[in-house]
């Protein structure tokens, strides 16, 4: 392998991480069964909760935090355009529906 | 890394091939010159179906109310005519291009996993295969309402949803029986194997390009494949998913576009078209590039405004992804989303001009040598102007209402299809015919060709302009007598014939001069990029020595200097520079390793058909069949090693 | 390729994990798609059952919760191998696959639960997109069991495993992270909001 040696976690801290995900799932478990009294913000919490499992795993399990940022650049590319896409059909659904019916 | 795993062998039981003649070194070949080849010659066959569908089609549309086919086989006819042109011709057409030129223009051995590349061709031929078996085992049931049974035939019994499929049409109550089975699930092997390509070709690309091949000193047939490779990569995976859908409803009733169960009919064509419009830019960016080499060569001026031209290809891969919804105008989408779509549709003819205008400042001022893939050039810079003016009109929503499911549209796509990127895809046959083949072609009737495919290819479509406007609708199997469009649809119909008279002389001259033509010098075309400095036929190492690169056209600035003027001045050493090539070129002076052959990629292809036929057909025996083939294949290839020790290397001197 | 004059990798990343990351880019598009169509349809009113009168959220959370281990037990196999320690690896390896496969027989037993309660692929929209979504996600999970248990195996038989070798623990862990992620994504979009 002719790469150079990237920094890594050391095993206590990937176990600190699962540790943090595990934590962050409880809560979104929680929020779910609070949804009446968190009410109208459950489900940007519950996103943002998911995109951070997301961000986290991705990071430093994945190990893209560490690595070049050509890498770095395809994961985030694929990202923008899959959402960017995706956001104009639905939109385009939603609107349609409430344009014709 | 302290300890050396040494990678043992598991299959004692099947060595590793290493025949380097007869069919065996076909079928496990892994060099990216071979696998280009066959997907040249395979494509061509699928050309001349193609080109036979057309014709049929043209026969019946001759002259008004004809009979020569039923309604059914006419629908047949021309789904089967535009999915074998789009994934059977011109895609593979495109990739034996890019599989046969892509490592030499870089300066590589191969491909960044050649074993890949061995699978992206067999799954491509077992799925056009698979998709053609349907004139042998597939049927097309008679539609509630629609024509009777007795009149399918044989030529009606083949998918007859068109080559979009739309939903509910190519649905099961609309097209029961088999035929739309074999059209989604040969789309989905054909997908996967564009898809493997895709990956193989970004990572070739980014990593194996030799010593001092900086990314903007690539040729742009280079950068162009990388355009290409980064549409199909992000493109097939959504029609992926959308034919698995179709596949879905029409197999294990669900209900993704059917109304009747809550279905969106329209998010298929939403799906289809985020990878269709991609899809139109991958078959005409290779075309690009192409033109883009042999432009500047046959007018021995450097391309003009090169890193326009590359980022103007990537502004068109990229804008691409967000035009889709042009091809929905006419479908229940809303107004915001049309004024949307159509913005962006007229934006996206900004850098396809950039490049057209730099097109002509390369030949502005040049001196032009008019030889046949030349010709070719300048008839795709001609044409594809037409049929980009001809798009540019249908970005205008209202305009488009009226220009839709018209001829006008069949027009417009051919003149950018076939006009576009088949002359490219001639243009580049007969360019690297020589290094390919170590043979000149005919020049005369190279010129033939061209010629006569220029009328035909005209008369064919430039009147579909005219019959459009005045009302001719497409993907209709006949039109009345009273609308007067009868005396140019014959016109079109002599067209398609002189056309067929152009490829058989094209066929001729290809058979003839590989066999008997004269043989051809390393650089027959003074050219420019790295690929001519090897001899020709390319030995099977590609460089004897990795090539170092200094410049872009590194090898133009070999041979050239430029004077005051910066006119080219022939350097005194440039014809002793091509002999020492040539002679280097064939006599490499160390030990060589090259890929080593393997059964596996064509094992792991070969299950996927049997997939396809169990899915059909609901049997387990062949489910069970398939996916043994497919965990041979998988496990065999997982468990050969790279690379084993002196088989198929080639000794010093 | 083993050439000596050819530079290698001028992009500074292996090649192989590059096209590892582009093919996972790829697939981005591929859930994204899955994803989408689930949106589009759950913002849409329409009669029959629905998948929150069937559902077991504490049930799911736990099975998502393995999940999440197991991407733990993931890297804990690839750092062992950085370090060389062949046993640690292949524990870590098995444990990965094992709790692959809990994920896998909680969903088995899921599905089979929801199908007894009358929500099934067919019965409407709902259920279509429900079951492709979450179907072809547990395909990939099942897959990447079957890539570890494969490269146990031949761990086990070369007596040890090797980073350059052609089956990879490297790359098959980021497919096996990338399929956790998707489930991260998969269980707040489906079950939770």
């Amino acid at each position: 392998m002719n790469q150079t040696h990237k920094p890594h976690p050391t095993p206590k801290q990937y176990v600190q991480i699962a540790v943090i995900l595990g934590i962050l799932t409880a809560i979104e478990v929680v929020l779910y069964y609070t949804e009446s009294t968190v009410g109208v913000f459950t489900d940007p919490l519950l996103m943002i909760l998911a995109v951070s499992k997301f961000v986290i795993v991705v990071g430093w399990f994945m190990h893209l935090r560490f690595e070049n940022s050509l890498v770095n650049r395809f994961f985030a590319g694929g990202m923008i355009l899959a959402l960017f896409l995706f956001a104009i059909v639905m939109l385009e659904r939603a609107s349609a529906i409430f344009f014709f019916s | 890394m302290s300890e050396d795993i040494k990678e043992k062998r598991f299959l004692t039981v099947f060595k590793r091939p290493s025949s380097t003649e007869g069919i065996w070194s076909w079928i496990t070949t892994v060099d990216h010159k071979k696998i280009g080849i066959m997907y040249g010659y395979a494509a061509f066959f699928f050309l001349l179906l193609g080109g036979l569908e057309a014709l049929i089609l043209r026969i019946q549309l001759a002259k008004p109310d004809n009979d020569f086919l039923s309604a059914a086989e006419y629908n047949a006819m021309f789904t089967m005519h535009g999915t074998t042109m789009v994934f059977l011709v011109i895609m593979p057409l495109s990739a034996a291009f890019f599989n046969y030129l892509l490592p030499l223009q870089i300066g590589a051995r191969d491909v960044a996993f050649p074993r890949l590349n061995a699978l992206s061709y067999w799954l491509w031929i077992f799925g056009g295969l698979f998709l053609y078996s349907t004139f042998i085992f597939g049927s097309a049931g008679a539609p509630q309402g629609g024509y009777l049974a007795e009149e399918i035939g044989w030529l009606g019994n083949a998918p007859n949803g068109g080559w979009f499929g739309y939903q509910p049409n190519a649905s099961f109550k609309y097209s029961p029986g088999t035929a739309m089975d074999y059209w989604a699930l040969g789309l989905q092997i054909l997908g996967v194997s564009s898809l493997v390509s895709a990956f193989n070709f970004i990572t070739t690309i980014l990593n194996m390009r030799a010593k001092g091949m900086r990314l903007m000193r690539m040729p742009v047939f280079t950068w162009m494949t990388f355009a290409v490779a980064f549409l199909l990569a992000f493109s097939l995976p959504i029609i992926a998913i959308a034919l698995f859908f179709v596949t879905f409803d029409r197999q294990f009733g669900t209900t993704f576009f059917l109304t009747e169960g809550g279905g969106d009919p329209v998010l298929w064509q939403h799906l289809f078209w985020l990878f269709g419009h991609p899809e139109v830019y991958i078959l005409i960016l290779p075309a690009f590039g192409i033109v883009s080499e042999i432009l500047p060569t046959f007018s021995k001026k450097p391309l003009f405004g090169y890193a326009a031209i590359v980022f103007a290809g990537f502004g068109i891969a990229f804008i691409g992804f967000g035009v889709w919804a042009h091809h929905m105008f006419a479908s229940a989408i809303s107004p915001v989303a049309q004024a949307g779509f159509g913005l962006s549709t007229m934006v996206i003819a900004v850098p396809t001009g950039v490049k057209i205008f730099n097109w002509l400042g390369t030949i502005w001022g040049g001196k032009l040598n008019l030889k046949t893939p030349m010709l070719f050039a300048l008839g795709f810079i001609a044409m594809f102007v037409i049929g980009g003016l001809s798009g540019v009109t249908h970005s205008i929503v209202p305009a488009d209402t009226q220009q839709t499911d018209t001829y006008y549209i069949v027009a417009h796509f051919h003149y950018v299809l076939f006009g576009g990127a088949m002359f490219g895809i001639f243009a580049g046959l007969y360019y690297w015919f020589p290094k390919v083949w170590g043979k000149m072609y005919n020049e005369k009737l190279g010129q033939l060709h061209f010629w006569l495919m220029m009328i035909g290819f005209n008369l064919t479509f430039g009147p579909m302009h005219w019959l459009g406007l005045k009302g001719q609708i497409r993907r209709t199997w006949v039109y009345a007598e009273e609308t007067n469009l009868g005396f140019w649809n014959m016109v079109v119909t002599i067209g398609v014939f002189v056309i067929a008279v152009s490829i058989i002389i094209f066929m001729i001259n290809w058979i003839y001069s590989k066999r008997k033509g004269p043989e051809a010098p390393m650089d027959p075309w003074d050219a420019r990029t790295i690929e001519w400095t090897i001899p020709s036929p390319t030995p099977v190492w590609n460089f004897s020595t990795p090539p170092e690169i200094e410049n872009l056209d590194d090898f133009w600035h070999r041979k050239y200097d430029e004077d005051e003027e910066g006119r080219p001045v022939r350097k005194d050493m440039a014809n002793q520079l091509l002999i020492d090539l040539e002679s280097d070129g064939l006599n490499p002076k160390e030990h060589i390793e090259l890929p080593n052959p393997s059964y596996f990629p064509f094992i792991l292809a070969s299950g996927l058909p049997f997939l396809g036929y169990a899915i059909i057909y609901r049997s387990l025996a062949l489910a069970g069949l398939g996916l043994l083939l497919l965990l041979i294949g998988g496990f065999g290839w997982a468990l050969e090693p790279i690379e084993e020790e002196e088989i198929g290397d080639v000794e010093d001197g | 390729m083993g050439d000596h004059g050819y530079p290698h990798e001028p992009t500074g990343v292996e090649t192989r994990k590059l096209g590892m990351w582009v093919f996972l880019s790829t697939e981005i598009l591929f859930f994204g798609t899955l994803i989408t169509t689930y949106l589009i349809f759950k913002g849409r009113s329409f009669d029959g059952i629905k998948l929150e009168e069937v559902y077991d959220i504490p049930f799911t959370s736990v099975s998502s919760f393995v999940l999440l281990m197991s991407s733990l037990t993931m890297v804990l196999a690839h750092h062992a191998i950085e370090k060389s320690d062949q046993e640690r690896t292949s524990i870590w390896l098995l444990a990965t696959a094992l709790l692959g496969a809990v994920f896998l027989a909680g969903q088995i037993y899921e599905f089979t639960e929801f199908y007894h309660k009358g929500f099934t692929l067919t019965v409407n929209i709902y259920g279509s997109t429900f079951y492709v979504l979450t179907g072809f996600h547990g395909a990939h999970v099942f897959i990447g069991v079957i890539l570890l248990i494969i490269l146990w195996g031949v761990g086990q038989r070369q007596n040890g495993l090797s980073l350059d070798g052609g089956m990879n623990l490297e790359f098959i862990a980021l497919y096996w992270h990338f399929v956790d992620i998707v489930w991260i994504v998969l269980f707040t979009v489906v079950y939770l909001i």
